[in-house]
């Protein structure tokens, strides 16, 4: 029972990276009817900036600040430039290809992302670089579970971001531009909310969330690889695709759900499984529920 | 603007005879005096692939490497070409009166001479060749679905990989005393003659691998398939990894050497007439129908779903014979080849090309195949300028270079002189 | 003359919505007939009911003795039923004469390998097709479209060729849903001489939705007329034309006091 628990908490750290990044690929969606497949490379790109952003502090500031206050400040300018990262793939990938077949959007997101792992890996070399601790671990031991309180934090501000996004969609005006936009794509811009704002915003929250998942995901494993946004990314756009497109509750719910799969399923099989079994779960989902847990009757598609 | 023009003007007057004509003339000269030549100019070697690789090892050789390229391909293609277009017109217009396959015939048997000539030089040559003949065979599969049946598939490497691990543990089982399967079943001597059957055999594993996409994707429209292909890739790719019998993530090696430069240019050729005959016949252009209206179609008589599922299956069904034929040229295979980067090259080269075109499939291949070589001691370079020229493609023109031409062999094999002067000569 | 096509009762709900209800139709063969009613009366409702887009929620629906009800639209479209569309379905990729040969397509003889190899039998059946083609689009006058692509067609033209992309599929009841939308007086005039035509030289018979009052009373020989789902008045189109329910439903009610 304490390792199930154990396990428990894993899973909800591993969901809530999934949850983050693929709310990113939902909220594009939802506006633009168009996947971001360089979104898991956005995310690749936040992490090292927030890695940039998090030694450059700590070398400033380390006698002065403490950890949490420079992991605050870490954290919001990364958002802040991450969001740029955004708004380049829009403008470079997708807005010249609005009237373009959907299909070729979906290969310049692609190329970006191609372009992003192999320019980091020309600038910085394919040494693995170490994200520095912010915040201190300290472990706790509860009736036998044992946690950290980096796991919480993690878990917390996941939920916490969420619950911003949240606010900000259902109640400032962009964000009912940009609810509005995933109901009538075509009517929107006719009431005056120019296409050419709303999906640069899209990608600035998608990517500055993904950038907030980046830094997370560099507190619990340090280790930065290039390919990050490949691994992670694929799977947190699959639970996008699972959670129905463009709802972003069915993202997040999903995107936890997908880390339980995989703990879960790495808690009875070995390890080597864990994709195997993750990506036959989703085909059969996918196979019996079509629009996903949350998704509305689109009729469009990948085609030319 | 003007250069362009004139160029334009002598050199529409070429028919393909004469173009082949000139390629091979400037390779038989290579063949003979490729090494004297490239000793006067202080090459080390004959460059392999028109010196793009000694240019940027040594920028000093460029010049070298230029008159090289010049000397040997530029100058006799275009003497060739030039001075010989009344013949070679003459040539075509023979032909011309011939059916059709003849002349398909003997055009292939010049180009596969010249190819063989020219790969006489190093086996990198063959190499490269090989693995360009396998590249069109995948894009022109993976046309048949982004394309011609417009949906967006991301399975092609799961397919692949489906033929390479059949048809390498057919030949490894049957003709080769492994580690893996023990001691041939069969003798050896008819690994070469069955080596086609173990091909078919993977396509057909690959197509019958390719139901598990298409029937949940088929039943209702949606980018399902784009998703479910991409589940599938990865489903194949971790299944292999966690079958021990099939070497797992270490791979299978030492497959049999069956696929040599001639059996590969076969089977390339195979493929786009088969693949050419298909789209074209109204069962094939049904595809193009369902793609651009699929309630029209269904009103009109034809059956959706089966046309989709047929052509999803045919589609798998030359990617695993690609994947076949990829696994005994390079005599290696481990499922970490058949992952993301593999995908995104096949999509570089079906996008970059054209979509619903064969043509379009075929430049963009080579392009694609031959560019990558020629970056190739730029490893990273290579996945930095090929995504910006997809990129910059994509922008100016979203169906890719060459989109929405068929085609035609006549045409192609035709003579380039007007038919007014038919008389005169 | 026998009956071609027979509905009967046919009812059918969109969720809670009834919005076809005890429709009846019987239509022999050569007739013409017309199925007027105001906007949202469910007149294509029916055409999509008819021809297996849906499938009716109750009622029987027999083409030349087969219950169709519950086929697949394209093994009605292949038994002989032939429709052009309301907004314009064209393939935009295709030209014009790939567009009639591809409505040959139940009629197809050859095997899938027989289309993969380019045997002689599919070369042989693809030729005769194309002629067969030819002699459509001669027949519609768009013979000089045929290497184009039908999205730089004028408008009428694009009509023209989805009716001879019906007349294709060889049916013995073709459906037209409102052939004359969005045609000037002279695209209207030649319309009504080629649907005579095709009535007369190839003997079907013809079952139109159509706004046109003119159009409706010149061409057909019964009429009915829908409204909310239900038929409120039919026959021929004297009989219409004075018939005080169809006024007052294009109308409204006339103030008798």
């Amino acid at each position: 029972m304490d390792y199930f628990f154990q396990n428990l908490i894993n899973a909800l750290q591993w969901g809530s990276f999934y949850a983050v990044i693929s709310i990113g690929y939902s909220m594009v969606y939802g506006v633009l009817m168009l996947f971001n497949f360089a979104h898991g490379d956005i995310f690749m790109v936040g992490t090292y900036i927030g890695f940039g952003i998090a030694t450059l502090l700590l070398a400033l500031f380390s006698a002065i600040m403490p950890g949490w206050l420079i992991f605050i400040f870490t954290v919001v300018i990364t958002m802040f430039l991450a969001s740029f990262v955004g708004v380049f793939v829009e403008i470079v990938g997708y807005r010249p290809l609005r009237k373009a077949p959907r299909a070729s959007a979906a290969i310049t997101g692609l190329m970006i992302g191609i372009i992003f792992e192999t320019g980091n890996l020309i600038l910085l070399g394919a040494q693995r670089l170490s994200f520095p601790p912010l915040i201190k671990s300290i472990s706790y031991n509860f009736k036998g579970i044992y946690f950290t309180n980096v796991k919480i934090m993690i878990v917390v501000i996941s939920l916490l971001l969420m619950l911003l996004l949240h606010t900000f969609i259902q109640k400032t005006k962009w964000g009912m531009a940009m609810r509005a936009m995933s109901y009538d794509f075509l009517a929107v811009p006719l009431m005056g909310v120019s296409i050419n704002v709303i999906a640069p915003l899209t990608f600035a929250l998608g990517a500055g969330l993904a950038s907030v998942a980046g830094i997370l995901y560099g507190q619990a494993y340090p280790v930065l690889d290039p390919y990050m946004g490949v691994l992670l990314g694929w799977k947190a756009f699959v639970a996008a695709i699972l959670g129905g497109r463009g709802s972003i509750m069915g993202a997040a719910l999903a995107g936890y759900m997908l880390g339980f799969i995989e703990i879960f399923v790495a808690m009875v099989f070995p390890s080597t499984f864990r994709d195997l079994i993750a990506y036959s779960i989703i085909l059969i989902i996918l196979t019996f529920r079509p629009r996903g847990f949350f998704g509305m009757a689109h009729s469009t598609s990948l085609r030319l | 603007m003007k250069i362009i023009d004139t160029f334009k003007k002598i050199f529409s007057k070429i028919p393909t005879t004469g173009w082949l004509l000139g390629i091979f003339v400037a390779v038989v000269l290579e063949y003979y005096l490729g090494d004297i030549i490239s000793y006067y100019l202080y090459l080390p070697k004959i460059p392999a692939i028109f010196g793009t690789l000694i240019m940027f090892k040594k920028p000093l050789m460029i010049p070298s490497v230029i008159a090289y390229d010049f000397i040997i391909y530029i100058l006799p293609i275009f003497i060739v070409g030039k001075f010989f277009a009344p013949l070679t017109n003459n040539l075509a217009l023979m032909f011309e009166k011939m059916p059709l396959w003849i002349s398909t015939i003997l055009h292939l048997c010049l180009l596969y001479g010249a190819m063989h000539i020219w790969a006489e030089i190093s086996d990198y040559r063959v190499l490269i060749l090989k693995l360009t003949m396998i590249s069109i065979i995948l894009t022109i599969s993976i046309n048949i679905i982004n394309g011609y049946q417009g949906e967006f598939s991301c399975s092609h490497p799961g397919f692949m990989a489906l033929g390479a691990y059949s048809s390498s543990t057919l030949t490894l089982l049957l003709f080769t005393n492994d580690k893996l399967f023990g001691t041939a079943l069969l003798p050896s001597f008819l690994g070469p003659w069955l080596f086609p059957v173990t091909l078919i055999f993977g396509g057909i594993v690959a197509a019958i691998g390719s139901l598990i996409v298409a029937i949940p994707s088929f039943r209702t429209r949606g980018d399902y398939l784009a998703i479910i292909s991409l589940a599938f890739m990865f489903i194949v790719k971790s299944a292999i990894e966690n079958l021990e019998i099939l070497g797992g993530p270490r791979g299978m090696s030492s497959q049999p050497d069956y696929a040599s430069l001639p059996v590969v240019f076969c089977w390339m050729v195979m493929a786009i007439w088969i693949i050419h005959n298909f789209v074209t016949s109204i069962m094939g252009k049904a595809l193009n129908a369902v793609r651009d209206n699929e309630p029209a179609a269904d009103s009109m008589t034809v059956n959706t779903r089966k046309t989709k599922m047929t052509a999803f299956m045919f589609g798998a069904f030359w990617a695993g014979i690609a994947g076949g034929l990829f696994a005994h040229v390079l005599r290696y295979i481990n499922p970490g080849t058949f992952g993301i980067q593999k995908l995104a090259e096949i999509l570089a080269m079906v996008y970059f090309g054209g979509l619903n075109s064969i043509y379009g499939s075929i430049v963009g291949a080579v392009s694609i195949s031959l560019l990558g070589e020629a970056l190739r001691p730029f490893e990273l370079f290579k996945w930095i300028v090929i995504p910006l020229i997809l990129i910059i493609i994509m922008i100016v023109r979203p169906y890719g270079l060459i989109s929405f031409k068929e085609l035609n062999i006549k045409k192609l094999l035709g003579s380039r002189d007007k038919p007014k002067n038919q008389g005169v000569k | 003359m026998s009956t071609l096509l027979s509905v009967e009762n046919m009812t059918h709900f969109f969720g809670g919505l009834r919005a076809v209800h005890n429709y009846n139709l019987k239509i022999k063969s050569g007739q013409i007939i017309g199925l007027i009613g105001p906007n949202g009366a469910g007149k294509t409702t029916i055409f999509n009911l008819i021809t297996g887009v849906h499938t009716p929620t109750k009622g029987n629906i027999t083409l030349k003795n087969t219950n169709i009800k519950g086929m697949k639209t394209h093994e009605i479209a292949s038994l002989g039923l032939g429709r052009t569309f309301q907004n314009l379905l064209l393939w935009r990729h295709m030209n014009v004469l790939d567009h009639i040969k591809m409505a040959h397509f139940s009629q197809l003889k050859y095997t899938l390998f027989d289309a993969f190899l380019g045997t002689p039998k599919c070369r042989k059946q693809e030729n005769e097709i194309k002629e067969k083609s030819h002699e459509l689009l001669k027949l519609f006058e768009i013979n000089q479209f045929a290497d184009q692509i039908v999205g730089s067609l004028p408008y009428g033209a694009q009509r023209r060729v989805e009716m001879a992309r019906a007349m294709a599929t060889n049916p013995k009841i073709l459906f037209l849903d409102e052939p004359t939308a969005g045609m000037t007086p002279d695209e209207l005039v030649r319309m009504i001489e080629i649907i005579r035509k095709i009535h007369n030289d190839f003997k079907i018979a013809i079952f139109l939705i159509e706004h046109r009052m003119k159009f409706v009373m010149d061409l057909c020989e019964y009429i009915q007329t829908l409204v909310f789902g239900e038929i409120i008045a039919q026959g021929t189109p004297d009989e219409i034309q004075n018939n005080p329910k169809v006024i007052e439903a294009y109308l409204g009610k006339e103030d008798l006091t």
